[in-house]
C-alpha cells in the first residue's frame, strides 16, 4: 500500500481515475438494460442481460475491492478470510440450485404445472403418486 | 496504559490490530449478504407468481449508485489527506463523504415513501384464470353521505383537515358495516383498540348498551350453600354488570375479570380432583406405572363420574343457568355505520335471512347488514401477466381470457371503463410494436423460431408510463397507431421527473375504478405483504442502510471528533480513517450488484 506521500499523491489520481470508471460502467449497465441498441439476446430482459449486468457488477466490485480497499497489497491470509466469505456466500447459492435437483414434485396433472396444489398428492419423478 | 499495535503492524499477522478485526468482520458480511443474495435467487426461481421484472423506477437507484461511488473516492481522499497531514482536507473530503451517505439515505426514503403509497390489488372471483388480474394504483379519499360512499379530491381533503371540526374522510378502501349488536369474547382481554374505535366512530348520537346482566355465582355464598344456584345468581352478590350500562372499557374489563376469575377457580377444582384421582390409582389400585391404559379400566370410568358428579356444584361457570357467560352482547342503538379498515376483519358473513356477520382480530362479532364498500382507485398500471400464466397453463388462450376478465367487462358507475380503453390501445401498440419486432428480426437475419418477439411485460401489462401515454391520447386506439407513425406516443424517458419515485397520481389523471368489495382478493401497499419481491427488496435494501447509517456514525466520529486524536497521533486517526473507510467501500460493493438485480433485471 502506499505510504510515501509521494506514492499516495500518485494513488490519488488513481483513485479519481478509478471512480470516473466506475461511473462510465454504471452508464454502461444501465444502457445495456434500457436502450434497444444494446440490447444483447433477445427483446427485453432475457438471461444474456443478466450475465453482462453480472459481469459489469462483478468487474465494478474487483474494482472497489482491489483499488480502494487496498486489497492488491493485503497479506495472503486476507485474501484466504475474504475468499472464504465468498465461498460461503457461493456455496448458499449452490445450495438452491443443489434444491432445484429435488425429485418431488408439485401437482400431478399432465401438464405438470408446478403449483402447489394441497387437494391433489404430490408425485415423484416416475410419475407415480407417493 | 499504551494499546499495542494501533499504528505498528504486528509481526504475525503483519497488520495492525483493528485492519485484522474489520477483514474478520468484512468476511462475515460477505457471508451475509451472500446469504440474502441467494435468498433473491430462492424466491426469484421458485416465484409461481410473475415476478416484478424491472419493477422499480430506475432513476433513483442510478443516482444512488453515482452518489456512493462518489463518496467511496472521497472517503479513499480523506484518508490521503490524513497520510499526508492535511486536516483541513480531510475535513472537507470526509464532509463530502457524509453529505453523499445522508444525499443516498434520503433517496432510499422518497423510494420508500412512494411504496408505501402505492397500493395493489389482486382481484378474485370463482377462480377461473379470468380473475387472476391485477391493478395498481393509488387509492382515493372518500366520505360516507347517507351511508353511501362518496369520494372526496385531494384538495377538499386538504381543506377538511384544516378545519376544527373536520368530517370523517378516509382512503377508500374500508368494510363499511351497519351495525346493531356487539359481541364481546371475554376469554379474550384484547378489546381496548376496537372498543375505543368504535365508541369514537358512535360519538354522542348512538348508545351501546349492555343486553343483559352479567352475573357471577359468589364463590363464599355457594360454598355456605344455604340457596340454590338459581337463587344465589339472582342475588344481590352475584352482579357483576347490570343490564344496559353503557359501553365503556371499564366494564368490559370487569366482566372479563370476573369471568377470567371463575375460570381460574373453576381450573383449580377440576386439576385438585384429577390430582386426587391419579393418587387413588396410584395408592389403592396399586398400579405405579400408570399410563394411558388406565383410563380404559372401568374402575377409571366409574371415579370419573364420581368425580363429575362432585365437581358441578361447585363451578362457577355454568352454561345452564349462565353463570359467567363467556360472551356479553351489546345492543347499538339507533344502528352504527362502521367504517372499519379490511385488515381488522377477517371474516365477513352475509346472511339474507339472519343479517350479515362481520368479526373482528379479537373475536369480537358485530351484526347488522353490509353496505356497498368498494376500493376506489386511480390505476396506474394493469398486470394480465398471472391471468395469462394460468390461461396457458389450462390450455386457453390467454388473450381471450384477458377479454373476459372483470377488469376489461365491468362497468363503471359513470357507464364506461377506462380500463377498457387502455387495454384497446395497449394492444393497438402491441399490434405494431410486434410486427416492428419481426421487421427488425428479418433486417439482422434472425431465423424463424428466434425472431425478436414482445416480452412478457410487453403483451399482458400497462405500465404507469404507457397509461400516461394512452391517457394524453384520450384513450383512442386510433390516435395511438397515428402517434406511433408519426412518432410522438410518449412514453416516459429514464430522465422523466414527473415519474421520479413511480407514477405521479398528482401530475397525471389516471383511470378511475370502483373495485366491488366481494372482487378485492388481496390488496396491499408494496411492501413484504404485497409479495416476495418487495419482501427480499426492503430485507436487503433495508439492511444496506442500517449499513449506511453506521458508516455515518463511524465516519462521522472521525470528523466530527478525531481532532484529538490527530494531534496526539495523526498516524493512528489515519489507520482509523482507513478501518471505517473499508466498511464504507465494503457498502458500496453491496449496492454494486444490488442495483442491477433490484433496478434492472
Amino acid at each position: 500500500m502506499a505510504d510515501s506521500i509521494e506514492e499516495i499523491k500518485k494513488k490519488k489520481k488513481l483513485y479519481l481515475f478509478i471512480g470516473l470508471f466506475l461511473f462510465f460502467f454504471t452508464g454502461i449497465t444501465v444502457a445495456v438494460a434500457t436502450v434497444e441498441w444494446l440490447d444483447f439476446g433477445g427483446h427485453g430482459f432475457d438471461g444474456v442481460d443478466a450475465t453482462i449486468g453480472l459481469i459489469i457488477a462483478g468487474f465494478k466490485a474487483s474494482l472497489v475491492m482491489f483499488i480502494f480497499m487496498h486489497l492488491n497489497h493485503e497479506k495472503p491470509w486476507v485474501y484466504f478470510l475474504y475468499g472464504l466469505g465468498l465461498v460461503m456466500a457461493f456455496f448458499c447459492m449452490w445450495l438452491i440450485g443443489w434444491s432445484k435437483s429435488d425429485p418431488i414434485q408439485y401437482g400431478n396433472s399432465e401438464k405438470a404445472d408446478g403449483f402447489y396444489n394441497p387437494e391433489k398428492p404430490t408425485t415423484n419423478v416416475h410419475g407415480h403418486d407417493d | 496504559m499504551e494499546i499495542p499495535f494501533i499504528v505498528n503492524a504486528r509481526k504475525d499477522t503483519g497488520l495492525f490490530n483493528s485492519k485484522v478485526g474489520i477483514w474478520l468482520f468484512l468476511a462475515s458480511e460477505v457471508t451475509l449478504f451472500g446469504g440474502l443474495f441467494s435468498g433473491y435467487l430462492f424466491l426469484r426461481l421458485y416465484a409461481d407468481y410473475p415476478w416484478p421484472e424491472r419493477a422499480l423506477p430506475v432513476l433513483p437507484g442510478l443516482i444512488n449508485t453515482f452518489i456512493l461511488i462518489g463518496s467511496s473516492v472521497t472517503v479513499v481522499f480523506a484518508w490521503a489527506a490524513l497520510k499526508m497531514r492535511e486536516w483541513a482536507k480531510f475535513q472537507i473530503y470526509m464532509g463530502i463523504t457524509l453529505v453523499c451517505a445522508f444525499l443516498f439515505l434520503g433517496l432510499k426514503a422518497v423510494e420508500y415513501n412512494a411504496k408505501l403509497h402505492h397500493q395493489a390489488v389482486r382481484l378474485t372471483g370463482d377462480g377461473s384464470v379470468q380473475d387472476f388480474g391485477y391493478l395498481e394504483g393509488h387509492v382515493h379519499y372518500a366520505k360516507l353521505v347517507d351511508d353511501k360512499l362518496v369520494e372526496v379530491t385531494k384538495e377538499e381533503k386538504k381543506e377538511n383537515d384544516k378545519k376544527d371540526d373536520p368530517e370523517h374522510i378516509f382512503a377508500a378502501n374500508k368494510i363499511i358495516f351497519k351495525a346493531t349488536e356487539l359481541s364481546f369474547v371475554l376469554k379474550r382481554p384484547a378489546h381496548e383498540a376496537y372498543v375505543k374505535e368504535i365508541l369514537e366512530q358512535a360519538g354522542e348520537d348512538h348508545t351501546i348498551i349492555l343486553v343483559d346482566d352479567y352475573r357471577v355465582l359468589d364463590v363464599d355464598e355457594l360454598h355456605e350453600g344455604q340457596k340454590s344456584r338459581v337463587e344465589l345468581l339472582k342475588g344481590e352478590r352475584a352482579l357483576v354488570i347490570k343490564g344496559g350500562e353503557a359501553l365503556s372499557i371499564e366494564i368490559l374489563d370487569d366482566m372479563e375479570d370476573a369471568f377470567l376469575d371463575a375460570r381460574a377457580h373453576d381450573k383449580d377444582i377440576r386439576t385438585e380432583f384429577s390430582r386426587a384421582s391419579w393418587r387413588w390409582v396410584r395408592d389403592e389400585k396399586g398400579i405405579k406405572d400408570i399410563g394411558n391404559l388406565v383410563i380404559t379400566k372401568d374402575y377409571w370410568k366409574e371415579r370419573m363420574a364420581e368425580d363429575a358428579a362432585k365437581i358441578a356444584p361447585l363451578m362457577l361457570i355454568d352454561s345452564g343457568i349462565k353463570s359467567a357467560p363467556g360472551s356479553v352482547t351489546f345492543k347499538i342503538d339507533p344502528p352504527l355505520t362502521l367504517v372499519m379498515d379490511p385488515s381488522d376483519i377477517p371474516k365477513i358473513t352475509e346472511d339474507p335471512t339472519l343479517g350479515d356477520t362481520i368479526r373482528f382480530r379479537d373475536d369480537t362479532t358485530v351484526k347488522g347488514k353490509l353496505l356497498p364498500s368498494p376500493m376506489l382507485m386511480g390505476i396506474d398500471a394493469i398486470d394480465f401477466r398471472h391471468t395469462a400464466m394460468r390461461a396457458e397453463i389450462e390450455g386457453i388462450d390467454p388473450l381471450d381470457a384477458i377479454k373476459e376478465s372483470w377488469i376489461l367487462t365491468h362497468t363503471d358507475s359513470h357507464g364506461g371503463n377506462d380500463l377498457k380503453k387502455a387495454w384497446d390501445c395497449h394492444m393497438a401498440w402491441l399490434k405494431i410494436e410486434t410486427k416492428r419486432l419481426l421487421d427488425k428480426s428479418d433486417k439482422k437475419g434472425r431465423k424463424k423460431g428466434d425472431e425478436l418477439v414482445p416480452t412478457e411485460n410487453d403483451k399482458y401489462r400497462i405500465n404507469w408510463d404507457q397509461m400516461v401515454a394512452y391517457e394524453k391520447l384520450k384513450y383512442d386506439p386510433e390516435a395511438v397507431v397515428a402517434a406511433i407513425e408519426d412518432k410522438t406516443l410518449y412514453h416516459t424517458s429514464l430522465f422523466d421527473l414527473s415519474g421520479f419515485a413511480g407514477a405521479n397520481h398528482t401530475a397525471h389523471h389516471f383511470p378511475h375504478v370502483e373495485i366491488p368489495r366481494e372482487k378485492v382478493g388481496f390488496t396491499s401497499t408494496f411492501t413484504p405483504k404485497w409479495n416476495t419481491y418487495y419482501a427480499i427488496y426492503f430485507t436487503i435494501t433495508g439492511l444496506h442502510g442500517l449499513h449506511v447509517i453506521g458508516g455515518i456514525v463511524v465516519l462521522g466520529y472521525y470528523m466530527f471528533f478525531g481532532r484529538k486524536m490527530y494531534d496526539s497521533n495523526p498516524e493512528w486517526l489515519a489507520n482509523r480513517v482507513e478501518i471505517g473507510g473499508l466498511f464504507w467501500h465494503f457498502v458500496d460493493l453491496v449496492w454494486i450488484f444490488l442495483f442491477p438485480i433490484l433496478y434492472l433485471m
